[in-house]
């Protein structure tokens, strides 16, 4: 054999070595997968999907109720107060938002590096960061006390000839998290055109036909369209990108523009976008794991993509607790004696056992994916997931809470404690994304269908002879 | 494709059995002259782009104009509320702080940017369109999940010859449908 002739073989291997597990399983073409991704939309609802609507259906209700009694009561039935302010609305409104993230971050950031794992599992992340997104945007708005007052923070002529103050991060937080809706929400809804056009196409029924008709806008999978589409495809994936690390950023911007000790730290805006992708994808873990599973996409959903999320989470993790020694190691060698009591007060004063649960959630936890065996197996990555959840709520909690309820002066010392209306609000909050996941996940496809179909086609055709590059958005 | 449904308008379609053989059969029909082909697929053509003779697309050009939009026009905004029509003294700070305006002048480029590229890309597609007179072929339900179809308006009194045309590069189902609308 020539020399030549060898070295293609070991490429070959060691290509494979790289691409053990497929990302789509066994043999497709675009009718199997058009039968296979669909089906869960056109299957009739099932007693387990009933039961959870249910269970969601409760959280909605339990969330009404917190906002009707924050309304009516006011804001006082909520359990911040002077010098604690800023308590559970804010704690939840970082954890929601940051939730989001993810669904960004695979949507748009792993589609500008052409990484095809991402094509089954976008659609799914993009659906939880609009309704990640809706929960956390509740927090601030019933924070104000009167929510029917919250146009007041846009810049509209009004007769009393006032205008916001742009200096404050407080508004710039309002222009990014509406931007960063309404973004996603066209990304989203861009993506699904196609999906929608393919229901109402195989749809059986007079009622979806039109309904899926209506909303595909008159989709008819045109060259000339796709030729735009995919140009627009790629420009907002490219914008979202820099949004995405901006959102997170300008929230932290909340705490860091403060002159608090515990706060104000320069390492804010990247160990909170950090921690906002590690969050994300451990909830993507959490739902994709049984998604999967009632939805029959197995074979779209491969354990090679969980394993990669599972890599995504422990990088994040180990960079989120790189944040934690960097803001503990200046909090001493800035010989700020403030600063340093809020770090020391975070693990020895009364809300220790809060940030103990921190430090394992969110730094011990993750570890366990070094081993192949863990990231692939699915019990170990379902229950890191959620303590990853858990860990990074305590996070938010510990950053809002502890800097706050030992301010500079001790007579002000409280101990915070949440009401009944703060945990039925945040627990209502789950129920409420939890109810739009499920109709969701009912309603529309899970998986990005065309683009399956365009991976399909590529992986099964090595286009040009060479690694084929995904054309969705492609120029 | 003609900018407007005109009434009467013909247009011949024909499924093929792969995204290539759609983009070969493109080709030539094109150099047979006939000018407005489109094809029909449930996901982005490989070389689609260049069967159909398409240039460059606008869309760029759109964002860009948006996008620049909402950067002269945040930043504006906000030096005239805050440092000209209101000129407000928060801690001291100068009204007009460059630094402090820049999160929400990246925030309103990407916003504009954003919704010129989503209502940009719907007036090139023309959508919502809701009635297309290729819909009514039932066989054509097709076209957005497993079909690849070419869909001609045919020029007058050719519709005979491109039903040929078609057939002899391979297309099968292939059939006539008429534009309904006034």
């Amino acid at each position: 054999m020539s020399e030549q002739g060898a070295l293609a073989t070991s490429a070959i291997t060691a290509d494979e070595q790289l691409e053990t597990l497929p990302l789509i399983l066994g043999k497709h073409d675009n009718t199997t997968l058009t039968q296979s991704l669909y089906a869960h939309v056109w299957a009739k609802p099932t007693r387990g999907w009933l039961m959870l609507m249910g269970l969601a259906g409760i959280g909605v209700g339990m969330m009404g109720l917190a906002l009707t009694i924050t309304v009516a009561r006011g804001i006082g039935m909520w359990g911040n107060n002077i010098p604690v302010a800023w308590a559970f609305g804010i704690v939840n409104f970082v954890w929601w938002i940051g939730i989001g993230h993810a669904g960004t971050l695979i949507s748009a950031i792993l589609f500008l590096f052409q990484q095809k794992w991402r094509t089954a599992i976008n659609r799914f992340s993009e659906a939880m960061t609009i309704f990640a997104v809706m929960c956390a945007g509740l927090f601030p708005l019933f924070h104000t006390g009167r929510p029917w007052f919250a146009y007041f923070m846009f810049p509209y002529p009004s007769d009393t000839m006032m205008w916001p103050q742009f200096k404050s991060p407080l508004v710039w937080d309002v222009f990014a998290v509406s931007t960063y809706f309404t973004v996603s929400l066209l990304f989203w809804f861009l993506g699904l055109i196609p999906d929608l056009a393919g229901l109402r196409d195989g749809s059986k029924s007079k009622v979806a036909r039109v309904v899926y008709g209506l909303l595909a806008m008159g989709w008819r999978g045109s060259g000339r369209h796709w030729h735009n589409y995919k140009v627009a495809y790629l420009l907002l994936a490219g914008l979202s990108t820099p949004l995405v690390v901006s959102v997170h950023t300008i929230v932290s911007f909340d705490f860091a523009v403060a002159l608090l000790p515990g706060w104000h730290t320069t390492i804010f805006p990247p160990y909170f976008v950090a921690g906002a992708v590690f969050s994300g994808f451990a909830m993507v873990v959490t739902w994709m794991v049984p998604a999967r599973h009632f939805l029959g996409l197995k074979h779209v959903i491969t354990e090679r993509h969980l394993e990669n999320m599972n890599k995504i989470i422990l990088a994040t993790g180990l960079l989120v607790t790189y944040g934690y020694m960097m803001e503990h190691f200046i909090a001493w060698y800035s010989g700020n004696d403030l600063e340093w009591f809020v770090f020391k007060n975070r693990a020895t004063g009364p809300y220790a056992p809060v940030y103990m649960l921190m430090l394992f959630c969110n730094c011990v936890t993750p570890n366990i994916f070094w081993f192949k065996a863990a990231r692939r197996s699915i019990p170990v990555m379902w229950i890191a997931s959620i303590l990853v959840n858990i860990g990074m709520w305590c996070e938010r909690f510990v950053i809002i809470i502890t800097s706050l309820h030992r301010d500079f002066l001790p007579s002000n010392w409280i101990v915070y404690k949440p009401t009944w209306v703060d945990w039925t609000l945040y627990i209502g909050t789950i129920g409420f994304f939890s109810f739009l996941f499920l109709l969701f996940m009912k309603f529309l496809p899970a998986v990005a269908v065309s683009e399956v179909k365009e991976l399909n086609h590529e992986l099964s055709h090595d286009l040009d002879g060479h690694a084929p590059a995904l054309s969705h958005g492609g120029l | 494709m003609s900018a407007h449904p005109v009434a009467g308008q013909k247009f011949v379609l024909a499924e093929f059995a792969t995204g290539e053989a759609l983009v070969d059969a493109c080709y030539k029909v094109r150099e047979k002259g006939f000018k407005d082909v489109d094809t029909h697929s449930p996901y982005p053509l490989h070389h689609g782009d260049e069967a159909l003779g398409l240039g460059r697309s606008k869309v760029p050009l759109i964002a860009l104009c948006g996008g620049l939009t909402g950067m002269f026009g945040g930043y504006g905004m906000m030096v005239w509320m805050n440092a000209i029509n209101w000129p407000l003294n928060v801690g001291g700070r100068p009204p007009h702080s460059a630094p402090a305006f820049i999160p929400i002048t990246f925030e309103l480029t990407v916003l504009l940017a954003s919704l010129s590229i989503f209502f940009g890309l719907m007036a090139l597609m023309k959508l919502p369109q809701p009635y297309h007179a290729v819909f009514d072929l039932e066989g054509f339900r097709s076209a957005c999940n497993d079909g690849f179809w070419m869909s001609v308006i045919s020029p007058t009194d050719e519709t005979g010859a491109l039903v040929t045309e078609l057939k002899g590069l391979g297309g099968t189902q292939v059939s006539v449908v008429e534009e309904q609308t006034e």
